[in-house]
């Protein structure tokens, strides 16, 4: 589904991915992990399409197309979806109008009809029970004042509606209370099907004793440095990285 | 008569770039035209071009007075006539024994005393105390012509307990050139209410000048919007007095303008008594090689304690060629008062665009969905959706989002 290769990205001059590859095929789920800095994010980004970053080598593959090439709708539009970080707030324009464009988008893009109303609201019902999002908030301004957990969720949601078939969740467990994660986890879990990828970045171990992942990798100084099964995550939670920095050249990349 | 070659014109001179009010709105380039008045009489439906609907707002049942540079249109007109409405143009006007005009504004600018000078018509509108107008009244401008100036002069008095919904719109054919110079005057008797609307939606060449003077009285309640859908050189002054305590005035505006159109608008509020409210909002997008100006004052006299006066002016510049100059300006004296101002030049907000364009909307789609909630704030204020609606419809239009 998703071949990175040798990626290289910088911002500025600053080089931050150097010469990451990793290869995700349907249906996994693969956790990074990494220090601060390491580059979690910017990989992230870059896969989005954001331009504020500069790829200066490599390549990602997506399902046999050059997604590099490809806008950031159109990255969307073939099937990628990130939930941000730090989901942005947008005031005056209605959650339900945002995504009834994007899924519409979408369709347009396949080919469809837009979609009819009374499909799309059944759909909306649907997938904010999944992640418990307040009718209140589903008719809102995009996360326009929702607290920290309520736009997590909101992420989820979209993400539920666009039904991706790679989705990228950049630190969605960051500021999440138990209760939060639980719900959050539990949409996302929701969503995995044999056809549908995830990569989860994530700071903290804690999420994947909720989302449990086919692969971790941890990501240091912008390539990744160790790969293992779900049980690397819980030693990364009780000796930390530096171990892995100081023998990193040791060892090789998957 | 070329307007500006008839010696008799006016006595003061026309503004320079010296003057703070003038001096990013130079209108030089007006004084080179060849301006006249149109000298033929009314030409009722025949003289008017089939482009250009007489009610601009179709779903829109309204009582409307036609002028076709600055001549009452007759025939294509339909004036309210019940009890307790007086609404006439003056050119048919028999008595005129208690016009308040104030007429300060043709004593102190250039642009005011052409209008007294050479006014054709206006509206002449009374609503009695107590009475609510049951539809809005729609007073349309066209310009149409070569050269052509219009100058009218509309009067509203809205008395005690009335409730009035006036529409003022301009529209100028696209192979027209000129200069509209319009005033009104309008009073505001206590606990009314007036909502005014002016939208200029004008194609071809015409330098545009306006100028409401609007005076409250104790507990009345303006709610204006001025919205400039198009224009070439537009000049939007407003200067309200609140003249007894409790007034409450809101008076929004947006403008959008595109290749090198010009858009100017400057407000007055004048608090001279206690216990008033203001609420001000102009949201403007820049684009192409447009120019434009917001300048706001705020009065705050020295008898007006507990003022509460708000006032917010947001601009995206969104082409390298545009420009804006803003510049709020409050003037307090009393010692109990609220007052909020905020003034912003900026671009479209990346993160948004992005987060929008990461869903799958593109990028042309993604501007137009922050453009509607950028103006959403002016526009849900609005006395009428189908008003609201027409005005959105034809932004959306000129811009092909």
């Amino acid at each position: 589904m998703l071949k990175i290769n040798n990626l290289c990205a910088k911002v500025g001059d600053i080089e931050i991915l150097k010469g990451l590859t990793l290869e995700v095929k349907p249906g996994e789920l693969h956790a990074i992990m990494g220090p601060n800095g390491s580059g979690k994010s910017t990989l992230a980004a870059v896969l989005a399409g954001r331009d504020s970053f500069e790829v200066t080598s490599g390549s990602v593959n997506f399902d046999g197309i050059d997604l590099l090439e490809l806008e950031t709708s159109d990255r969307a539009r073939e099937g990628v979806f990130l939930a941000f970080q730090y989901p942005i707030e947008i005031p005056g324009v209605s959650n339900l109008n945002f995504m009834k464009a994007a899924l519409n988008a979408k369709r347009a893009h396949k080919g469809l009809e837009p979609i009819k109303a009374k499909d799309f609201l059944a759909k909306v019902k649907d997938c904010s029970s999944l992640v418990e999002l307040d009718g209140r908030l589903r008719d809102r301004s995009v996360n326009e004042g929702f607290s920290g957990g309520e736009k997590k969720r909101n992420e989820i949601f979209q993400m539920a509606m666009l039904e991706p078939k790679l989705a990228i969740l950049d630190e969605t467990d960051s500021g999440l209370d138990i209760d939060a994660l639980r719900v959050v986890s539990k949409g996302v879990n929701a969503m995995r099907s044999p056809d549908r990828s995830f990569i989860v970045i994530t700071h903290y171990q804690r999420l994947l004793d909720h989302i449990i992942p086919d692969f971790v990798h941890v990501l240091s100084d912008g390539c990744i440095v160790k790969s293992g099964g779900k049980e690397l995550a819980l030693e990364l939670e009780e000796k930390g990285y530096d171990w892995l920095k100081e023998s990193s050249h040791d060892i090789p990349n998957i | 008569m070329s307007v500006f070659t008839d010696k008799f014109s006016a006595t003061l001179p026309p503004p320079t770039r010296r003057s703070e009010r003038w001096k990013y709105s130079p209108i030089a380039k007006l004084l080179k035209n060849d301006i006249s008045i149109s000298e033929e009489a009314a030409q009722g439906i025949n003289g008017w071009p089939e482009s250009v609907l007489p009610n601009p707002v179709i779903n829109l049942e309204v009582y409307i007075a036609v002028f076709k540079n600055g001549i009452f249109e007759e025939t294509l007109s339909d004036l309210p006539n019940s009890e307790g409405i007086e609404c006439i143009p003056f050119s048919k006007l028999e008595k005129s024994e208690d016009l308040e005009f104030s007429n300060i504004y043709s004593k102190k600018e250039w642009i005011g005393e052409l209008n007294e000078r050479y006014r054709q018509d206006g509206l002449y509108l009374k609503v009695h105390r107590n009475v609510k107008v049951d539809r809005p009244i729609i007073i349309h401008h066209l310009t149409d012509g070569t050269g052509v100036a219009s100058f009218p002069k509309h009067f509203i008095r809205v008395e005690e307990g009335a409730d009035l919904n006036i529409v003022v719109w301009s529209s100028a054919s696209d192979d027209s050139s000129g200069m509209y110079n319009g005033i009104l005057e309008a009073s505001l008797g206590p606990n009314s209410l007036l909502s005014l609307e002016k939208v200029c939606n004008e194609g071809g060449k015409v330098f545009h000048f306006s100028h409401e003077h609007i005076v409250q009285e104790r507990d009345s309640r303006l709610k204006m919007h001025t919205f400039t859908i198009k224009g070439d050189w537009v000049r939007n002054e407003l200067e309200i007095i609140s003249r007894g305590k409790g007034t409450d005035s809101v008076f929004n505006g947006a403008y959008l303008p595109v290749g090198t159109e010009h858009i100017d608008n400057h407000t007055t509020m004048d608090h001279t008594v206690s216990d008033g409210t203001s609420t001000e909002l102009y949201r403007g997008i820049m684009y192409g090689n447009s120019t434009g100006v917001f300048n706001g004052k705020v009065f705050v006299r020295k008898d007006a304690q507990r003022t509460n006066a708000f006032q917010q002016n947001t601009n995206i510049v969104a082409d390298r060629g545009a420009s804006i100059n803003a510049k709020p300006e409050l003037e307090i004296y009393a010692d109990d008062v609220k007052c909020a101002h905020g003034c912003t030049v900026g671009q479209f907000d990346l993160d948004a665009l992005f987060y929008l364009k990461s869903r799958g909307i593109d990028e042309k789609a993604a501007k137009a969905l922050l453009v509607e909630a950028f103006l959403a704030d002016v526009l849900s204020s609005v006395s009428c959706k189908e008003l609201s609606d027409e005005i959105m419809r034809l932004y959306t239009e000129r811009h092909e989002w």
